[in-house]
């Protein structure tokens, strides 16, 4: 959809110095290779500072009361029509961001921001299920229905789901064959929220850090994102290589699919400087820093091959299923936005859930 | 002693406005930033939400208050099953446990102190007061690093023999999480229980003891009745505060069947679009540990007129 | 048996249990502080298991140390800061007001009194829900971070500031303003040079507890914030310790410790030398001790 611009709500004129100030970001915890932002903290003459969000929830919830200013922000987008239409996100002056031709032609003109004038791409990534190769005695695969690991009573105390409101119900709606992981039907909604709470029985743990809790060893099953699977890879303890270190996704490839992107609050102190930084990440050398060495996520840039990432020993070969390429879209589910009540609804069953009845 | 303000005359009425004067910053200072807010989370609580951005859209006329967000709260907390329901439960057994074990714990500890410190008081003073300086994450993180599954306790209990392996302490158990609240608030509880025992006129005790009372009933017909302030004080102490803790189950646990109340709070009103139903919570919570500091007052009072005031 | 009768029998021994279980509190109470500040001294990354003996987590690893990482010793700087404010600006006014409820009479005095101590009995949830809407929704002029976190810290320490300082003007008594008031003293003056030297064990010691109670607190500092850079020590600990923690928290943790134990001494001493001056014996720890326990009436 394109999205709709305003008039109390202006891009930033073009030909602008960037600001002197010190870049405030605000982003998921390990979603930034601090030294990129060392990079453009000495290319540009600035300070770079990043602030943590643990659920989109919390981080949409900031943006939205505007009680903090950042300049540049990650969100999800199923959740940024919203921002967009409270505006509290300003449209983009892509004259600043030439490197958007970097980016998959399907994305740089994406289906929820069509002409990327909110938005740029940042990284893309599926939802699947992550585990210990040496941990555990059954796989995904094991199974009949891959999602029923889930129930593994020897994997007790040692599984944990996503702590997000969508992510963790997808799974189960999954499980039960059901595609549409954006329904809005209560009857789906009492099916996803009964399905969790049968796993408390099997101390269930909801975490974003899936990317520490497995090489960690805290977590032997992972409802996991792939770009933390392939990340995980770099918090092994010593001893531990990295085929300890399994991820599944449907082999049909139906399963939750993503595109995180990065954005400019409107009360951005440093607009300019942000436009900046999002074209600094855009570059395909500093795009695949950032991806190969630190995030593990991958930013959907023509020039990653998604079949030489294995062969350069970025990505392990076990792992190979963490990949993502630009036809997975076709057939993957995206998150995409609910309706007030539908929202309001399954924020209700998810707490339920979280409350531990 | 005499007090100032009983001096008649002219005199009086200025007397006191000058000590009301005094005390005026203090008192505007938390009308506007104690009291007021706590009109806001009203407000909030009976108000709507923005429907674009779904953010709170506070009400402040009481003629247009919107009742839902209470509705939604109440009905799920009188609804046997229901997630508040469950969750205030939960909390409220988490700290009556907590509670009593920290009394188990605290009052010998103070008592000795009190009663048989001696030479040492000084010493056992430090001692007792020296977590107060210790922040209490820290002290929650030193503990943490002891039940990891390679940590301390493990290692002993597995070499004592109790355990056969290592067990994983931290993996959603309400022991770990109980537990970890009275290591938390224990020291609390200390000190004003120590300050209170210090005062007991020892000479009751004696007085006791010459008229033939063995120490246990000594100890069960004086000191006891005579502790009664500083155990009720004690416990409010501790206990009001835990009702509102979410960061010890955070830490220690992390799974959704040891959340407490607190955790609750902390979803609606920092994660999520539903502020008005977290504001309603605290509001709800509020009242409960009013007509908890309210038994307190009356149980406090009714003890101080048994033992002749 | 009979040693047990003896011991039960003689109230003026030492009792053994009692004994027993106050050390055995202690070490549960101090040991594990003792263990976490061994591992901040770790070679390795494991905060559970030692491994070797080296300043790497305070000063040498150039991303992860104290003195390197950026977050943790802003997060020290900020916690100070903090303190350092809650502290002056709480003293004086918390001073003020105890001095004023206590001696104050009459109708409005009994409902500023409550209102003085009701925060003691507000759980920290409730009181940063409070102050966080106050700050989005009413009061926007004031913006979240420092400010707004240092409103917090005095608004929850004002009322231990009160609790010590009352408890002390209780067991003063008025004797000594009255006396000099007959001596033609005006009633500043007579506050001036009468009562408040007299309180100056009282006000240390505020002091002390809230500094102590501003570089703890977390629960008002993390709502309160508005991002990384207004993060304090205990916020860093608590959002690093569950994610991706290295013994360098435990360090923050013990720089902390340590820089707070100085300031409670300096102030300690202080009080002991102002004791020492006018006279006074007995133990300053146990006066120190006692003193929270007149103020809630």
């Amino acid at each position: 959809m394109t999205q709709p611009l305003f008039d109390d709500n202006p891009m930033i004129a073009s030909g602008l110095e960037p600001e002197s100030g010190t870049l405030r970001i605000y982003n998921w915890n390990g979603y930034l290779d601090p030294k990129i932002k060392k990079g453009f903290a000495k290319e540009y003459g600035v300070k770079v500072e990043e602030t943590f969000f643990t659920t989109t929830d919390e981080a949409v919830q900031k943006i939205s009361s505007g009680a903090v200013d950042y300049d540049v922000f990650f969100p999800t987008q199923d959740r940024v029509g919203r921002l967009i239409l409270g505006k509290r996100l300003q449209p983009l002056n892509l004259e600043y961001i030439p490197n958007l031709k970097n980016v998959w032609p399907s994305l740089q003109d994406p289906w929820y921001d069509k002409g990327s004038q909110y938005t740029v791409p940042y990284m893309t990534w599926t939802t699947g299920i992550g585990y210990r190769t040496d941990k555990i005695e059954k796989t995904p695969l094991d199974y009949a229905n891959p999602y029923e690991i889930y129930w593994d009573e020897a994997n007790r105390g040692k599984m944990f789901l996503l702590d997000d409101g969508r992510d963790a119900p997808a799974h189960m709606l999954l499980k039960n064959g059901i595609t549409n992981i954006n329904t809005e039907d209560p009857d789906d909604i009492a099916l996803w929220e009964k399905e969790l709470k049968s796993l408390y029985d099997m101390n269930v743990k909801v975490s974003t850090d899936d990317y520490t809790n497995i090489p960690e060893g805290k977590a032997w099953v992972h409802q996991m994102w792939s770009g933390s699977a392939i990340g995980a890879q770099w918090y092994l303890p010593e001893g531990v290589g990295t085929d300890a270190l399994g991820f599944w996704f449907p082999a049909d490839g139906v399963g939750t699919i993503g595109s995180d992107m990065m954005a400019v609050p409107k009360d951005a102190q440093n607009p300019v400087l942000a436009h900046h930084f999002l074209d600094y990440l855009l570059d395909v050398k500093n795009g695949y820093s950032n991806f190969a060495n630190y995030v593990g996520y991958q930013p959907p840039l023509t020039k990653l091959d998604p079949d030489t990432l294995v062969a350069d020993g970025v990505v392990p070969k076990n792992l190979k299923t963490a990949i993502v390429r630009e036809s997975d879209f076709d057939k993957g589910l995206p998150l995409t936005e609910l309706t007030p009540d539908g929202q309001v609804n399954w924020q209700n069953a998810w707490a339920e859930f979280r409350a531990g009845v | 002693m005499s007090e100032p303000g009983r001096r008649v005359g002219a005199d009086g009425g200025r007397e006191n406005r000058f000590w009301a004067g005094l005390a005026l910053p203090g008192v505007v200072w938390l009308c506007v930033f104690f009291l007021l807010p706590f009109y806001v989370i009203l407000c909030v609580a009976l108000g709507s939400l923005d429907p674009i951005l779904l953010t709170p859209a506070p009400e402040w006329n009481p003629l247009q208050w919107n009742t839902a967000a209470f509705e939604f709260v109440l009905d799920n907390l009188f609804t046997p099953g229901a997630a508040f329901e469950t969750v205030f439960v939960r909390t409220f057994f988490y700290v009556l446990i907590a509670t009593t074990l920290s009394l188990l714990i605290a009052y010998p500890v103070a008592y000795y102190v009190a009663r048989y410190g001696g030479r040492w008081k000084g010493l056992l003073l430090v001692g007792l007061i020296a977590p107060f300086f210790i922040s209490y994450l820290m002290r929650m993180l030193a503990w943490i690093n002891l039940l990891q599954d390679d940590g301390w306790v493990n290692s002993v209990l597995v070499w004592v023999g109790i355990l056969d392996a290592p067990r994983n302490w931290l993996d959603g158990r309400a022991s770990s999480v109980i537990l970890g609240l009275v290591y938390g608030y224990v020291p609390f509880m200390v000190l004003p229980l120590y300050a209170f025992l210090d005062r007991i006129d020892r000479s009751l005790l004696e007085a006791a003891r010459d008229l033939g009372a063995s120490p246990f009933q000594a100890f069960r017909l004086v000191t006891l009745p005579l502790s009664t302030p500083a155990i009720l004080a004690g416990v409010v102490i501790i206990a009001l505060p835990m009702f509102g803790d979410y960061y010890t189950p955070d830490l220690l646990s992390g799974a959704p069947q040891t959340s407490l109340i607190g955790n609750q709070i902390n979803l609606y009103i920092r994660g999520g679009q539903q502020v008005p139903v977290g504001a309603a919570l605290v509001v709800v919570l509020m009242v409960f540990l009013t007509v908890l500091m309210g038994y307190y007052l009356f149980a406090t009072a009714r003890a101080q007129r048994r033992l002749g005031g | 048996m009979i040693r047990v009768r003896t011991w039960l029998g003689n109230p003026w021994g030492k009792p053994r249990f009692l004994v027993l279980f106050t050390a055995l509190y202690l070490v549960w109470s101090i040991v594990p502080i003792l263990i976490a500040i061994r591992f901040s001294f770790n070679e390795g990354r494991s905060r559970s298991t030692a491994q070797g003996w080296s300043l790497r987590w305070y000063t040498g690893d150039p991303d992860a140390s104290v003195l390197h990482d950026p977050t943790l010793h802003s997060a020290l700087a900020q916690s100070l800061r903090l303190a350092a404010i809650a502290v002056l600006v709480t003293v004086p006014l918390g001073v003020a007001l105890a001095v004023g409820l206590t001696r104050w009479r009459g109708r409005g005095a009994g409902t500023a009194r409550g209102i003085s101590l009701a925060t003691l009995v507000t759980p920290e949830i409730v009181m940063g829900t409070a102050l966080l809407l106050v700050f989005i929704e009413l009061l926007t002029f004031i913006p979240l971070g420092t400010v707004a976190q240092a409103i917090g810290h005095i608004t929850f320490s004002i009322v231990f500031v009160v609790i010590i300082v009352r408890g002390r003007l209780l067991a003063i008594g008025p004797e000594y303003e009255e006396a000099a008031r007959d001596l033609g003293a005006s009633r500043l003056q007579a506050i001036r040079l009468a009562l408040l030297p007299m309180l100056i064990p009282a006000v240390v010691a505020s002091g002390i507890i809230v500094f102590a109670i501003s570089m703890d607190d977390f629960v008002i500092s993390a709502f309160l914030s508005s991002g990384t850079d207004t993060d304090t020590v205990p916020v860093r600990i608590y959002s690093q310790g569950r994610t991706a923690p290295t013994p360098a928290l435990n360090a923050l943790a013990t720089v902390t410790l340590v820089l707070t134990i100085v300031i409670a001494l300096v102030g300690f001493l202080l009080w002991r030398g102002v004791r020492a001056a006018r006279g006074q014996t007995g133990s300053t720890v146990g006066e120190f001790a006692a003193l929270d326990a007149e103020g809630v009436r």
